[in-house]
């Protein structure tokens, strides 16, 4: 499978992005930032590879998915905390978001 | 590997933005210990909560009930605010793995949301040297940090989406055509919307405003009324859907809508003549209205933005108001929506009037810097001369942010900010010694069980800022604390097997050398030793015991 320059750029971009906000938490609040850092990137995931499908810029999809993350993927949890345990209301709303989102995505590549 | 201009200025913006969380943390980044005002405690006692007891909170429990109990006026008892917010701070306390920080760190990531967004923009629409200095401007501005202080928490993350409504519903009315359109915008508009509502219902009413202004403006603009009712029908679905989602918490707008608070029950009984109409040439509101409640240079153009800015802005406002691209059309809109919440008293709407307030630089930033950005192209120059005058004039900018509004913001949003060692938060913040009281509290004594404080000041000259202090121990501990001296029952308290009796000398003691600090020590002891004689001593630790019934 190839991967367009464009992409490939991006993940690179996205990747020293990360390094950058991780090495910058990790200075000010140890491993409590990182961990900090590590669930805003979570949250938003699932939304980022959900509207990858979309023609959206690479900055909308970014700053979408970070404000859907943080909004959207608490509203689900809070619902599961109803009737699971809160960390497993986490879990299990990752895990799904994630697997819709890339189900999505996969049934749309796979559209003619 | 070609380095792409795109990713260079989005990485410039990206340490600007460390730099952001780096100088809005401060108050936490070396103490770790949770501070603000009355407000900070109840969002951190509702996220902290649900992390802490591994389940989500539908009934408040009684620490958070006895004074938020009746805020929700459609369901009390419940939480008064829709729970995405604080659930988020749960998260990412499970997230971080204690209690303090992450819930810190994320709520300073929210409140500063509103500068990537701005950026974002900004930065599709007009470029990046508007964006970039657009948000050097928000970052120290004290209207934004002041409430985040307070804490005022979740209208601080709901004015980030203030921006992204208005491009999304931007981008899908320039896009409309019969034949062709991006529905996905308006789609985009009506989930952040909806979004907003559910972090908080200012912003709703905001950005509605502002949608309804840039219609009217790109209408005018481009002679056509964009209306598709599917795109509509959709769109509304979607809003009613997160509407929905919370029905204990949003329907709470509508009996709130309903109730008048003081300032808008005395716009109401005032006569027709003694409304100030000039307050509609006016931007700001008057700080004596607030005394009190909010420091006059709060309402302060000077103080707030810093004059240098104002030149910049007209000239902003002025060249938009003539150049008049569809992109200008999204700030006037802004603006003009801006101008109208803030002025909604008008029609007897002051609830949280100055609350509004608190958006200006949101707006105000990017016209100014939109103002310094096209000033050097006001004069024709030859040859290369305006483009070097373009760059002198935001070398200057820059230079005016960090001298004049970054050194003003250093004072009032420092390291120093509710330090409990020093004057700054003695009296109101919570000190190491007393979070780990509260925390041993948290994890010794059974939920039913309450607390009754001594050694803290609580006389009237003081209770105000040592009500902060208890009360911060009360969200550590999760458990109700009250004053001892202060309970009306003091003799059955004492008697009461429900109540466990704390001894704080940690405030008292490094002031032992004054009155009436040395009369309230000496008080102290003496109650130690005489009246809890019969209870059994279970905490012992840095001037801190905690008595058993």
């Amino acid at each position: 499978m190839s991967i367009k320059n464009e992409a490939k750029e991006f993940i690179v971009f996205a990747l020293i992005a990360l390094l950058a906000a991780t090495a910058f938490s990790y200075a000010l609040f140890g491993i409590t930032g990182i961990r900090v850092v590590a669930g805003i990137v979570f949250m938003s995931l699932p939304f980022y590879i959900f509207l990858n499908r979309f023609e959206l810029a690479e900055g909308e999809k970014s700053v979408f998915s970070i404000l859907l993350g943080l909004t959207l993927f608490p509203s689900l949890v809070y619902i599961l905390g109803l009737v699971v345990s809160f960390r497993l209301g986490i879990l299990i709303t990752f895990v799904a978001l994630l697997g819709i989102a890339i189900a999505v995505s996969k049934y749309e590549s796979k559209k003619p | 590997m070609k380095l792409n201009k795109n990713h260079i200025q989005t990485f410039v913006f990206m340490l600007v933005y460390l730099f952001a969380v780096y100088f809005w943390s401060q108050p936490y980044q070396e103490r770790k210990l949770p501070y603000g005002e009355f407000d900070a405690m109840s969002h951190f006692e509702v996220g902290d909560w649900m992390a802490y007891n591994d389940k989500s909170l539908v009934r408040l429990p009684h620490y958070i009930d006895l004074r938020y109990g009746n805020d929700n006026l459609f369901k009390p008892h419940t939480l008064w605010y829709p729970p995405p917010f604080h659930t988020a701070l749960g998260i990412m306390e499970v997230a971080g793995g204690e209690r303090i920080v992450p819930i810190f760190l994320l709520n300073t990531i929210m409140a500063t949301f509103v500068i990537i967004t701005t950026y974002f923009v900004i930065n599709s629409l007009f470029g990046f040297l508007p964006a970039i200095l657009s948000s050097l401007l928000i970052i120290f501005s004290p209207r934004d940090f002041m409430p985040y202080l307070w804490g005022q928490w979740p209208e601080r993350f709901a004015y980030a989406f203030i921006p992204i409504i208005l491009y999304c519903f931007y981008q899908y009315f320039i896009s409309y055509s019969k034949e062709k359109s991006k529905p996905l915008y308006l789609y985009l508009t009506a989930v952040f919307l909806g979004i907003s509502l559910l972090v908080h219902p200012l912003s709703l009413f905001h950005s509605g405003l502002g949608i309804a202004a840039l219609y009217l403006f790109l209408s005018i603009k481009q002679k056509k009324l964009v209306f598709n009712w599917r795109h509509i029908a959709v769109s509304f679905v979607i809003f009613l859907a997160l509407f929905l989602l919370f029905p204990y918490q949003t329907f709470n707008i509508f009996p709130r809508l309903g109730t008048k608070t003081d300032a808008e029950q005395s716009v109401e009984k005032a006569p027709i003549e003694s409304i100030d109409i000039s307050r509609i040439f006016k931007w700001s509101l008057d700080p004596n209205d607030y005394v009190g409640s909010v420091p006059s240079s709060y309402f302060s153009y000077k103080e707030m933005h810093g004059l240098w800015t104002l030149p910049f802005l007209l000239f902003g406002i002025l060249f938009l108001l003539f150049r008049r691209q569809e992109r200008d059309m999204l700030l006037l809109a802004w603006l003009a929506s801006l101008y109208l919440v803030l002025h909604r008293d008008l029609i007897g709407k002051a609830a949280f009037l100055h609350r509004s307030l608190s958006a200006t630089q949101h707006i105000f930033a990017p016209l100014t810097a939109v103002g310094a950005v096209y000033a050097g192209s006001f004069f024709k120059l030859p040859s290369n001369y305006n483009r070097y005058l373009k760059y002198a004039v935001v070398f200057a900018f820059a230079y005016f942010v960090f001298s004049v509004n970054m050194a003003g913001a250093s004072q009032i949003l420092n390291k120093e900010v509710y330090n409990p060692y020093n004057q700054n938060g003695f009296l109101t913040s919570i000190n190491q010694e007393e979070a780990q009281a509260s925390q041993w509290v948290l994890e010794n004594v059974p939920q039913e069980y309450n607390l009754s404080v001594l050694g803290i000041p609580h006389t009237d000259d003081f209770i105000s800022a040592t009500a902060k202090k208890i009360r911060w121990m009360a969200a550590v501990s999760q458990h109700v604390n009250r004053f001892y001296y202060l309970m009306s029952n003091k003799e059955e308290v004492l008697k009461s097997p429900d109540w466990y009796i704390m001894v704080d000398y940690t405030t008292l003691l490094p002031l032992q050398d004054r009155e009436p600090f040395k009369s309230m020590l000496n008080d102290a002891l003496e109650f130690e030793k005489n009246a809890l004689v019969n209870r059994t001593l279970v905490y012992n630790k840095n001037n801190i015991r905690v008595y058993k019934p």
